[in-house]
């Protein structure tokens, strides 16, 4: 009889210990005795009833090893290179055995695999390239969503850094351009905004080495695709660029000023014809995208000096007591056009920049306008009080003034 | 036609009857005359919360929706709104600081010795239901601040034993702070606590009025030893003291107004992380900052639960005082009751600026 992954379980039910477990659990070689222990811990496998045959073949109910690894059982042993993707996709790849534990995954990791830099370097014979194994682990493999996977979202850098990191590794493959492929991503990705985002800030949406280059995919991002790439989470930036003139001059379009994986916080330094600013390192001193450079930096300094301006009128009304909650909403849709003039800039076009920039500074003309009002009244209002004030106190100085004749009047 | 009016008024009402009666009234006039004018002080507070507050609820909303925007349109959009909101604000926190400077001239005057016992009674229970009325008032704008120090004051009660669990459910009206519990709230700051007080107020200024001004012992003393104790007319002399004071307090009241508004703040959400420095009005500040420092068990109690219940047998002390003080009532002084009026009143001013400071 032969013990295959086909013998896969109906349903979800952790699998018993096998044999395999028994005898593989007491060997004092650590090599053969973890994988069993690892596997009988947390292993979503077994968690839904598959056991080791599943993957190794061989009889599990056999406690006599030779027996249990004998040809006739269809023992594999331990799958390596183009095996460890045939094993895994022997049921990953299978629509009809994955709909029945997760029927929402994809079904197409190993096609994926085929394509990726991996892929193809396993297909010429290279197995030290990962497979799915390096990533996910053998035995004791987790979900994705759960958090001490190797690769949940948190865990992706250090996984993959574990051997693009390794320089020695590493040192046999080369780019492209035959320039040596670099080991430094993940100390440029750690310093990068995308990292601060998910670690400090606990966005895990924010991006980690996958969601650029892909997972069972793995690859770089083709020079044409960087922009679709980006594009995915900036979408408003990827339609801005598509229509700009550097769109078509770009080799390596938003990576030219942000960089790739040590991508900086923006800053509105990177734009206009100061030395700090990226412009000038193409652009020279009047030329169009000199002058548009300018106009542009220019535009969005006057905005931010506008806002900074009504600010300080609007703290100063609400410290005075006045009620200021409309223009405090005001000063936020006026940020907003500060955004908008920031993200409509990514078309290198000072017109429509202007346009947006012009709304922001009507929005904060109104709010100094209300403002001012608003100090005007609280100015008229402490006059008025100041006089009852004084009023009163007049009463005050009268009635002690009174009473002092009254006292001498009894006496 | 005026002198028609009055005798009209004189046949029905005994006008004339009143008139002599004020005329021939008299109050005792010593070296500490000026504290009785305290109590004048703070009754002319509560009659500006009673006229702010009603010109409050013309436009106050209580509901969770509806409460912190009906605050924020008074305070923008309905003239002298920002003033009657402030003078409202202002005027509760020095009605309280009046209350409790007018019950510890009383205690230190020992004004409540017999038989005045019902009169120093009332008074305290005033000073509780004044503090009941800032705490249900404070929640009334639903701001963020209010609204996590209504979460805390009223999850303190529930240290209590036995009856804990329920009065945070009755305080609330749930479980949670909700607008339930706003409601609640109002309904007990305009309603309930007025009914009280009107009752309490009138039994107060009754006693006060059938029983005379009480003069401290060592005067009491004088005047038993022979000497004549100098008296004042109460119309128009003490009146007009009591008018005087009364404006002063209206003084303090416009300059407050006028450098100090009183702040807004954000809406209540109880979905928000809870603001930095939460902590109730100054006048809770004292219980609080005790509560923060006892441990958390005490010879295997809840360190909470001992400190509410130190809390309301010190209420109970002081409401009891006139007949725990048994000195008092012969004329003789009581170093332990002075002792521990004063070790109350340091405790109170150092543990409130602890907690102002601490928070």
């Amino acid at each position: 009889m032969v013990w295959c992954a086909w013998a896969a379980p109906a349903a979800a039910q952790t699998a018993a210990a096998t044999e395999c477990e028994n005898c593989h659990r007491g060997q004092s070689d650590a090599r053969l005795s973890t994988p069993a222990r690892d596997f009988a811990l947390t292993d979503v496998h077994r968690e839904r009833g598959f056991s080791c045959v599943n993957c190794h073949g061989g009889n599990p109910n056999e406690p006599d090893k030779v027996k249990a690894k004998a040809p006739s059982t269809g023992f594999k042993g331990k799958p390596a290179g183009q095996m460890v993707i045939a094993v895994c996709a022997q049921c990953h790849s299978d629509g009809t055995l994955m709909r029945k534990f997760a029927p929402k995954q994809r079904i197409d990791q190993a096609a994926e695999y085929a394509t990726s830099v991996h892929g193809h370097q396993l297909a010429k014979g290279d197995t030290k390239v990962a497979t799915c194994v390096s990533c996910h682990g053998a035995h004791g493999v987790r979900l994705v969503g759960d958090a001490q996977s190797p690769v949940y979202v948190l865990n992706v850098a250090t996984t993959c850094s574990k051997c693009h990191s390794d320089a020695e590794r590493m040192k046999a493959y080369k780019l492209p351009d035959g320039s040596p492929l670099p080991t430094d991503q993940r100390a440029k990705y750690e310093t990068s905004v995308h990292h601060t985002a998910m670690v400090k800030k606990n966005d895990l949406s924010a991006p980690t080495c996958n969601d650029c280059h892909g997972n069972h995919g793995a690859a770089p991002p083709g020079v044409g695709a960087i922009a679709n790439v980006c594009g995915t989470c900036h979408t408003v930036f990827a339609t801005k660029f598509a229509v700009s003139a550097h769109s078509q001059i770009f080799d390596r379009s938003c990576v030219e000023c942000h960089s790739n994986h040590a991508i900086a916080q923006p800053s509105d330094a990177m734009l206009g014809t100061d030395k700090a600013a990226l412009c000038v390192t193409c652009h020279s001193d009047g030329d169009n995208g000199h002058q548009a450079a300018g106009a542009m930096r220019g535009g969005i300094e006057k905005l931010k000096a506008a806002i900074a301006h009504s600010q300080a009128i609007v703290a100063a009304a609400e410290n005075a007591g006045m009620d200021m909650g409309s223009q405090a909403i005001a000063l936020r849709e006026a940020g907003n056009q500060l955004t908008l003039a920031r993200t409509e800039m990514h078309a290198f076009d000072p017109k429509p920049v202007e346009a947006v920039l012009q709304e922001g500074l009507a929005i904060t003309a109104k709010i100094d306008a209300q403002g001012d009002a608003a100090l005007a009244e609280m100015s008229y209002r402490r006059t008025g009080l100041a006089v009852s004030l004084g009023a009163i106190l007049l009463v005050v100085v009268a009635l002690r003034l009174k009473i002092r004749s009254l006292k001498h009047a009894d006496e | 036609m005026t002198q028609h009016v009055l005798a009209w008024l004189d046949e029905r009402l005994d006008i004339s009857g009143l008139r002599a009666f004020i005329a021939e009234k008299t109050v005792p006039r010593h070296r500490h005359s000026v504290w009785y004018y305290m109590g004048g002080i703070t009754l002319f507070l509560l009659g500006v919360q009673v006229a702010s507050g009603i010109l409050l609820l013309l436009y106050y909303r209580p509901s969770a929706a509806e409460a912190y925007e009906s605050v924020q349109f008074i305070v923008s959009q309905v003239e002298f709104g920002w003033l009657i909101r402030n003078v409202h604000s202002w005027s509760a926190n020095l009605l309280i600081l009046m209350a409790f400077v007018h019950l510890f001239s009383t205690f230190f005057l020992r004004a409540y010795r017999k038989p005045r016992e019902l009169t120093w009674i009332t008074g305290v229970l005033l000073l509780f239901i004044m503090m009941g009325f800032g705490f249900s008032g404070y929640l009334l704008p639903w701001n963020e601040l209010a609204f996590f120090a209504t979460k805390v004051g009223t999850g303190i009660a529930g240290a209590v034993p036995v009856v804990g669990d329920f009065m945070v459910r009755f305080l609330r009206g749930g479980d949670e702070v909700t607008g339930a519990t706003l409601t609640r709230f109002y309904g007990i700051h305009v309603a309930i606590l007025p009914a009280i007080t009107t009752v309490l107020i009138g039994v107060h200024l009754l006693l006060i009025q059938r029983q005379g001004m009480s003069v401290p012992p060592s005067v009491e003393k004088r005047a038993k030893a022979g000497e004549k104790i100098p008296q004042e007319p109460f119309f128009p002399n003490y009146v007009l003291h009591d008018v005087m004071w009364w404006y002063v307090a209206l003084a303090v009241l416009a300059a407050l107004a006028l450098f100090l508004p009183w702040e807004l703040g954000r809406k209540a959400d109880a979905f928000a992380a809870v603001p930095a420095g939460i902590r109730p009005e100054w006048y809770f500040l004292a219980m609080f900052q005790t509560l923060k420092l006892i441990p958390s068990h005490i010879f295997g109690l809840e360190g909470e639960m001992l400190g509410v219940m130190g809390f309301n047998v010190a209420a109970l002390f002081l409401l009891l005082v006139p007949f725990i003080d048994r000195k008092a009532a012969a004329g003789a002084p009581s170093r332990i009751v002075t002792a521990t009026g004063i070790l109350a009143v340091i405790y109170l001013i150092v543990f409130t600026i602890y907690g102002y400071f601490a928070a």
